[in-house]
């Protein structure tokens, strides 16, 4: 066989959002599920946004056929136009912006206080168009609250599985020397590119003298989670040592 | 090719060392004798040493001759921050203060005294505090002992004291003064916590959580300082010990001294003073006014430098390779040279000796700078 | 299903080498058959010198950005990599078929040596691995040398020659040993210039290639070039980590997980795609030269004329017996390199018993049975250096991976020195399992085993490709 080398990203990624390939979801019991037609009336794949909602068919392709770069291409741009057009001055980047060059963003105005009726004409009705400061703080608990889970168990011998009474943050007080901004990067002792969480299972096994965590492990989402959180405004520097 | 019937070098180490282990893990009162007996075998054995801890004659060179006469013109060793656990739970760690006391015991004239830097035990425990106590026995040269946190906090002191004594004291030695002062106490965050006297020992162990106080020497102990020093003549050149660093380096981390500006005050008036501490495992340099500050390592695991607040003067140990378990740790040796000034030698495991001289500190980084890191920390 | 595997190799590298390479804003959603987009002008590894790069192959992105590199061969066989290949030969090294040529008549001749009986072939023998699996080599008057041989294939990837490192170029290395007085015996360069110039067919050869007149420089460079061909690879585990999991078999497949985990192989000898060469050039001391000699004494007293600065006295010490298993330090002068000796390539490693500087270790299993007990301790043990704790099956596994690191040149006579090794199991002279599993002696913590319910190392991709037909 051959390996299909002529997608391009844009289809792969409308390619995880056909019916009958919401492969992420399938896996993930407690993710929404977007349901979509898996055909439309005439007999055509009909491919789903990421918004939940909005949807187009592939003419001439029928469920279950492969698509051609092409009309992989030509559809994810009619569900971004379509998306496009529902959501004018939404915030979006036309470009993928290489995070470290990009510029600071602009300030964002304030949210305001709680929901309002009206709102001075500015377009609502999405979930980053409509959000409050209520939200802001439940959103930032939430993620505060998975950082502090990471944290515990980055302190704790014992929840790491370790054996020998070592933590993680025995070395790494506040992650300090993690550097986690820097993965991807070439682990020059495992002789390979390594994420963070390849470190962080490394340490589990070695110094730690633990088992490694799956790599869908909770605790080791917890972990990443603290560790990048230490991090909060340093540069990304992938590949730097 | 291996001759037969004679034992290498290794194979004999090996037997003698695989007896001493043996004791230790069976450690009871009644062996506890025993244990000592075969450690000193070890080191008493006919010149045998762990090959591991053979030194080269250029950095054994005492570099304590050069010029006049008056006091100093030797040299002591230091072991620090071993943070042993139970033998059961973590023999790495004392796989690693057992290849410090080799190393001591190998050096080549022998140190005047070994300072032991602190945190002796991980968590205070008697057995850990017991263990290291034991393995100390095995140093050839005096042994002086100091206090740090993980050895406190669990009793409040009580079996390190009765195990080594005064947590602060002070002796003179061929001309020079030294101290060790206790100053790892904590204001008590504890009762009003109701913490149990294991949580406040393993708050303590942690470096970054915010519930812990700051270290301080405290008033009492500046005042048995102040009453110390009173006696000792200005141009008597000083060493002072103490577990944490006497001066504000990271305040999270307690990196840090509450009470350092007021010990240094006190310090002030002598023409020569060195400052020597642990706690924080990395090669760390600092001059203040005319004290000089040098930090040891821990043979247990490196510290990361602090995000913020390290001292100028300080060259940094090149980061180290966690895929080695004793990268960044080591012991060392300071020589005290004529005049009383220190130089101190880090000796990194594995690695090139680095030598932090008093010339270095006293120029202001102007002369003698040690070897520069090749990845600092980030 | 029943993999292409030529076209599938194909597509691998070409996929394998930008992801290795390029940024991923660079590859992300490119077409390969499209031309690549131009890098932003801000990108710091973006290319800026023109590059002689092949078009074909993995020749689609440019493997050493900074500089202009030499022509990487379009034909390259897997398990040789373009990116090492363009760090390795410097532009203008290219070899030409009339240097190699040259290279390899004089590689084979006796005539370089003293007496006309040793040539570089001798202890380099193309038939047996470019080895010749003596303990340490024997040169003029079969007199001994100290070290073993190092095989000639893919040592143009190396970082320095010898064992020691002392020469920076295949060029450089060349020279020595045709006036090593153990080896080949000649008393000089000039002598060598005159002998071959005396000689009408190399006289008119070396004016036909480089115009000019015989000359030792040119005698190195002629060799360099010949040895610029002996690149190796296309073994099985090259058609395993570029997609074909079938070439290895289960056993070869513990192993590799055993080497890049509880076996600590990969701290030195790490392999993957866009660097096979399973050896990182650095130097360690792993304790081979304690073994035989009373390694403090010996380094106090090289230390010694190490801090008399007496370069002389030296070189005299590298060149007396006990004094050459202070390795790299006597090159280096560094304290920490007392002991040390390069790591050697895996590539091939099947085919070049005996093993280390010294040749001391008969088999494959010794050197897993060395390495299981943490080394021999000895002051200046490289920090890594611990036991593994491997059980036997494991040491199979181990030995059993290393047999796939055998290019197809060598299939066959892989196969015979692996049988003659495995015949060989029962003879385990440095095997001591009680140290090894920490029941005596103190050489470190045991790694942990890979645990393949939770992760299988063996099929992780990060070091070849990722490859749909592999699952």
């Amino acid at each position: 066989m051959r390996i299909s080398r002529k997608i391009s990203l844009a289809a792969a990624a409308a390619a995880i959002l056909t019916a009958g390939g919401v492969a992420v979801a399938q896996n993930r019991t407690t993710n929404p599920v977007h349901d979509v037609p898996a055909a439309s009336a005439n007999g055509n794949l009909v491919v789903g946004l990421c918004d939940g909602k909005t949807t187009a068919e592939v003419p001439g392709v029928k469920p279950g056929q492969t698509l051609t770069p092409k009309q992989a291409q030509d559809v994810s741009d009619r569900l971004m136009n379509d998306w496009k057009a529902k959501n004018p001055g939404a915030n979006w980047d036309d470009a993928p912006k290489v995070a470290q060059n990009a510029p600071p963003p602009p300030a964002r105005p304030a949210p305001p206080e709680g929901p309002v009726a009206s709102n001075g004409g500015k377009q609502e009705a999405h979930t980053y168009g409509s959000y409050t400061k209520r939200d802001e703080e439940i959103w930032k608990a939430s993620t505060d609250a998975f950082i502090e889970q990471g944290r515990q168990i980055f302190h704790d011998a014992g929840r790491l599985g370790g054996t020998i009474g070592v933590s993680c943050d025995m070395c790494h007080p506040n992650a300090a020397n993690t550097h986690p901004e820097t993965y991807p990067k070439y682990q020059v002792q495992l002789g390979r590119v390594a994420m963070l969480r390849d470190m962080i299972n490394w340490c589990i096994e070695n110094p730690v003298r633990g088992k490694p965590l799956a790599d869908d492990d909770p605790k080791l989402k917890a972990m990443e989670a603290y560790i990048l959180a230490q991090r909060k405004g340093v540069a990304l520097e992938y590949g730097k040592h | 090719m291996a001759i037969k019937g004679v034992k290498s070098v290794e194979t004999k180490y090996m037997e003698e060392r695989e007896a001493l282990f043996k004791s230790i893990s069976q450690l009871g009162r009644r062996d506890f004798v025993k244990a000592a007996g075969i450690s000193a075998a070890v080191v008493a054995s006919k010149g045998l040493m762990h090959p591991h801890s053979f030194q080269l004659v250029d950095i054994a060179k005492a570099e304590t001759a050069n010029g006049g006469s008056g006091a100093g013109g030797f040299t002591f060793a230091y072991i620090s921050d071993t943070h042993l656990y139970k033998k059961t739970l973590n023999d790495r760690f004392i796989r690693s203060i057992l290849r410090a006391v080799d190393d001591v015991n190998a050096l080549n004239p022998q140190p005047d005294f070994v300072f032991f830097g602190g945190d002796l035990a991980q968590l205070g425990a008697k057995e850990e505090l017991d263990l290291g106590a034991q393995i100390l026995k095995g140093v050839k040269a005096p042994v002086k002992m100091m206090v740090g946190e993980h050895d406190w906090f669990l009793d409040m002191g009580q079996h390190w004291q009765q195990l080594f004594g005064a947590p602060s004291y002070s002796f003179d030695h061929k001309g020079v003064h030294f101290v060790v002062l206790m100053s790892v106490n904590e204001k008590d965050f504890w009762t009003q916590r109701g913490f149990t006297p294991e949580q406040r020992m393993q708050t303590v162990a942690g470096l970054d959580n915010g519930t812990q106080s700051r270290f301080e020497v405290g008033d009492a102990g500046r005042q048995w300082l102040k009453n110390d020093l009173d006696k000792v003549d200005a141009n008597t050149p000083v060493v002072v010990f103490s577990h944490s660093p006497l001066y504000k380096y990271y305040r999270d981390w307690n990196f840090w001294t509450e009470d350092a500006d007021q010990v240094q005050a006190i310090l002030s008036k002598f023409a020569t003073c060195t400052v020597i501490h642990g706690h924080t495992h990395q090669m760390l340099s600092n001059r203040i006014g005319n004290i000089n500050f040098h930090g040891m390592l821990s043979t247990a695991w490196p510290w990361p430098y602090a995000p913020t607040g390290l001292p100028k003067l300080t060259v940094q140990m090149n980061r180290s390779d966690p895929f080695d378990n004793l990268d960044g740790c080591g012991d060392g040796r300071f020589n005290v040279l004529r005049g009383g000034t220190v130089d101190q030698i880090y000796s990194l495991w594995d690695r090139n000796p680095v030598t932090v001289r008093a010339s270095y500190l006293a120029s202001n980084g102007t002369s003698d700078a040690p070897a520069a890191t090749k990845l600092v920390s980030y | 299903m029943r993999i292409r595997t030529k076209e599938l190799l194909q597509d691998a590298l070409k996929w394998a080498l930008p992801l290795a390479l390029l940024t991923s804003a660079a590859c992300a959603g490119r077409d390969p058959a499209s031309p690549p987009p131009p890098p932003p002008p801000d990108q710091p590894n973006a290319p800026t010198a023109v590059s002689t790069t092949p078009s074909t192959g993995v020749g689609d992105v440019n493997p050493a950005p900074n500089h202009p590199t030499a022509k990487v061969p379009s034909d390259l066989p897997i398990g040789v990599s373009p990116v090492l290949y363009a760090i390795s030969v410097a532009p203008g090294q290219e070899p030409t078929p009339e240097q190699v040529k040259l290279g390899d008549k004089l590689f084979d001749d006796v005539r370089l040596s003293a007496d006309n009986t040793v040539a570089c072939k001798t202890c380099h023998d193309p038939a047996r691995g470019f080895v010749d699996h003596e303990v340490t080599s024997i040169g003029i008057g079969k007199k001994h040398g100290q070290r073993n041989a190092p095989t000639v294939l893919n040592a143009m990837f190396n970082a320095t020659q010898f064992w020691d490192g002392r020469a920076a170029t295949l060029e450089d290395q060349a020279k020595l040993p045709i006036l090593n007085p153990v080896e080949m015996g000649m008393k000089s360069g000039d002598e060598v210039v005159a002998k071959l110039a005396a000689i009408p067919e190399y006289r008119k050869a070396f004016l036909d290639v480089y115009g000019r007149e015989v000359n030792y420089e040119d005698v190195g460079r002629a060799i360099a070039a010949f040895e610029r061909t002996q690149f190796s690879g296309n073994a099985p585990f090259d058609r395993f980590i570029m997609g074909d999991d079938k070439a290895i078999d289960a056993q070869a497949k513990r192993g590799w997980a055993l080497f890049n985990g509880k076996g600590r192989c990969n701290e030195c000898h790490a392999g993957n795609a866009v660097n096979p060469l399973f050896s990182d050039q650095k130097f360690h001391n792993i304790g081979v030269a304690a073994k035989t000699s009373n390694f403090a004494d010996l380094a106090r007293e090289a230390q010694g004329a190490v801090d008399r600065g007496n370069q002389e006295e030296i070189d005299r010490l590298a060149l007396e017996s006990k004094f050459t298993n202070l390795g790299r330090f006597l090159v280096s002068k560094r304290h920490n390199d007392i002991g040390a000796f390069k790591t050697p390539t895996l590539r091939n490693i099947a085919v070049t018993a005996p093993y280390m500087h010294d040749g001391s270790f008969a088999t494959l299993y010794d050197v897993i049975d060395h390495y299981n007990k943490g080394g021999i301790v000895n002051p200046y043990l490289d920090g890594g250096m611990q036991r593994l704790g491997l059980t036997e099956p494991e040491i199979d596994d181990l030995v059993h991976f290393l047999g796939t690191l055998t290019s197809e040149r060598y299939d066959a006579y892989g196969k015979t020195e692996m049988a003659r090794m495995n015949g060989k199991k029962g003879q385990r002279p440095e095997r001591d399992t009680l140290v090894a599993t920490g029941k005596k002696g103190d050489t470190g913590d045991v790694g942990p085993t890979p645990d393949a319910k939770i992760k299988d190392p063996s099929s992780d991709g990060v070091y070849g490709v990722f490859d749909a037909a592999k699952k």
